[in-house]
């Protein structure tokens, strides 16, 4: 008993020293007014936190969840690797290069602040209403980003590293690739999270106007059966995805940028 | 020796005529890029149509079509996204800055809710608000608000002490403080989130026009897709690409004016 009371003594301790306290008392809160809310306004099939953690067991153990999780996540991290990779070529050359920059960057920045939902009629069009739309839609938004910011800093290089690359005899690809590159590399780190959340939104917005399998047509297709449970069970998943990736991408920035604190 | 002395002529040439060259670019790649729209226009067949056709019909939807029309109604959708982005975004950002224990509790909610794909918790909110106007301003304030919300938290949250405390010595009243010291801190904050939420509300009402019974210009959009009619297609984002780039271009210049000193001090 009594060791059982001070691990409860630890554990509170545990509890309000990392501040977690304030945020779960007020996920409690938030959920027991949705619940309540819902029970007691709203018609039967309006998701509840408890009907969600219901339908939970049989929503993921189906194989339709594994299969729209791996088409739409596997599309997603796919199109951000091959617009990561095209955007710094592209950036780096804008970057060093101003003839180049110059010829590209109307385009480039017109695109970039368009809102790239918009693009999805016109490459649904133009791929079909076919999986290769979303890929498409996910490279463009994850290679964006990542040119503008690779672009911009591998512009803005000190002329003390220049100077120093130049004494050492560095060629064109030594500036570029050795010391462009890495000043440039918590930019880059930073248009990826942009291309990841960008082409997870527009990944979805393919999936529900194209009708392609994936997690976001499918969000849709269990709330229209007035299955919201089911539906929302989806969208946690989506959530925790996103979620992961972004803290991925700052654990990666401190990994490859020590040197660069944010702001 | 002879290399070299190539080289080191080139970039003379690139430093004497910098600005020229910079003008030749930008012509040179319109003009490449609206000669290689029309020929391929011109092989292509009907899903990529040229450019005089995809301007003839971008016309034809301005002037007689259902375009201009949708413009208004998207437009409305837009404003009102932006402005309540802008005043709930500052605002809560305020309180939730003054009240630590508020900010500790909602802050990762408010943190998921902003990675999470708004779209998808499109049908929860037909589900709970129908398909009307207000329920597309929630849908599309959901996408817009968070950069100006974090935005202002983070700015009223790092607010040197020294700063109130001079204002304090000084014998300031809480309103001269919020006049004289917070608002003008947290502007480039604010600022920075209002440049993306200009951008993002566009977005937002793109998607609640798209996914909740389509209207706007969305509307059109899908209208040309579903009869296949490229040109529409086509025409309308080109239209859309250019209000973009209009509204961004505003909001940056609008950055300018109210944050002057910062670009003035960076030099």
């Amino acid at each position: 008993m009594a060791i059982y009371g001070s691990w409860i003594k630890d554990w509170r301790q545990h509890l309000f020293e990392s501040g977690l306290v304030w945020p779960v008392l007020a996920g409690v809160v938030l959920l027991g007014i949705w619940e309540i809310y819902v029970r007691t306004q709203l018609p039967d099939f309006v998701a509840t936190p408890t009907g969600i953690l219901m339908a939970l067991p049989s929503t993921i153990s189906d194989y339709s969840f594994w299969s729209a999780a791996l088409a739409t996540f596997g599309a997603i991290v796919e199109g951000v690797a091959i617009g990561t990779v095209a955007g710094i070529l592209v950036g780096v050359a804008m970057g060093r290069v101003p003839e180049i920059n110059w010829f590209l960057s109307t385009y480039i920045r017109a695109l970039y602040a368009l809102p790239l939902i918009a693009l999805v009629p016109i490459v649904i069009l133009w791929v079909g209403y076919q999986p290769a739309a979303r890929l498409t839609i996910v490279v463009i938004s994850a290679f964006l980003p990542v040119a503008v910011t690779t672009a911009d800093g591998t512009r803005a290089i000190s002329n003390e590293y220049l100077d120093v690359g130049r004494i050492f005899g560095a060629k064109t690809y030594h500036v570029w690739f050795g010391i462009a590159l890495p000043t440039a590399l918590p930019h880059i780190v930073a248009g990826i999270e942009l291309g990841f959340a960008r082409g997870i939104t527009n990944a979805i917005a393919v999936e529900v106007l194209a009708s392609i399998n994936g997690m976001g047509m499918t969000v849709f297709e269990k709330s229209a059966q007035l299955n919201e449970n089911a539906s929302l069970v989806f969208v946690l998943a989506l959530a925790i995805f996103a979620v992961s990736i972004r803290s991925l991408m700052i654990r990666s920035r401190q990994w490859l940028a020590p040197w660069y604190r944010d702001r | 020796m002879r290399k070299g002395s190539l080289g080191r002529r080139i970039n003379y040439v690139r430093a004497a005529y910098a600005w020229w060259i910079r003008m030749a670019c930008y012509a040179l790649s319109i003009v490449l890029l609206l000669l290689a729209w029309q020929a391929f226009g011109n092989s292509f067949g009907v899903l990529f149509v040229p450019f005089t056709t995809t301007m003839g019909r971008l016309w034809e939807l301005i002037v007689d079509g259902p375009l201009l029309e949708a413009l208004g109604v998207s437009g409305q959708l837009y404003g009102v996204t932006l402005t309540i982005s802008i005043v709930l975004g500052v605002g809560l950002g305020l309180v939730l800055a003054r009240m630590k224990l508020a900010a500790a509790a909602f802050e990762p909610y408010i943190y998921v809710l902003y990675a999470t794909p708004t779209i998808s918790l499109v049908p929860f909110v037909s589900v709970m608000f129908g398909f009307e106007f207000w329920s597309r301003v929630i849908v599309a304030v959901l996408i817009s608000i968070f950069p100006i919300l974090l935005g202002v938290l983070e700015g009223a949250r790092s607010i040197p002490r020294g700063h109130l405390d001079v204002a304090a010595s000084f014998g300031s009243t809480e309103g001269q403080l919020w006049r004289d010291v917070i608002l003008p801190y947290i502007t480039p904050y604010a600022m920075t989130g209002i440049k993306q939420s200009v951008a993002l509300s566009m977005v937002g009402t793109l998607v609640a026009e798209f996914f909740l019974n389509p209207d706007g210009v969305a509307a059109v959009l899908l209208q040309g897709t579903t009869t296949l009619d490229s040109a529409s297609v086509l025409a309308v984002t080109v239209f859309v690409a250019a209000i973009a780039v209009v509204l961004v271009g505003i909001g940056e210049l609008i950055e300018r004016y109210l944050v002057r000193w910062r670009f003035t001090a960076v030099g």
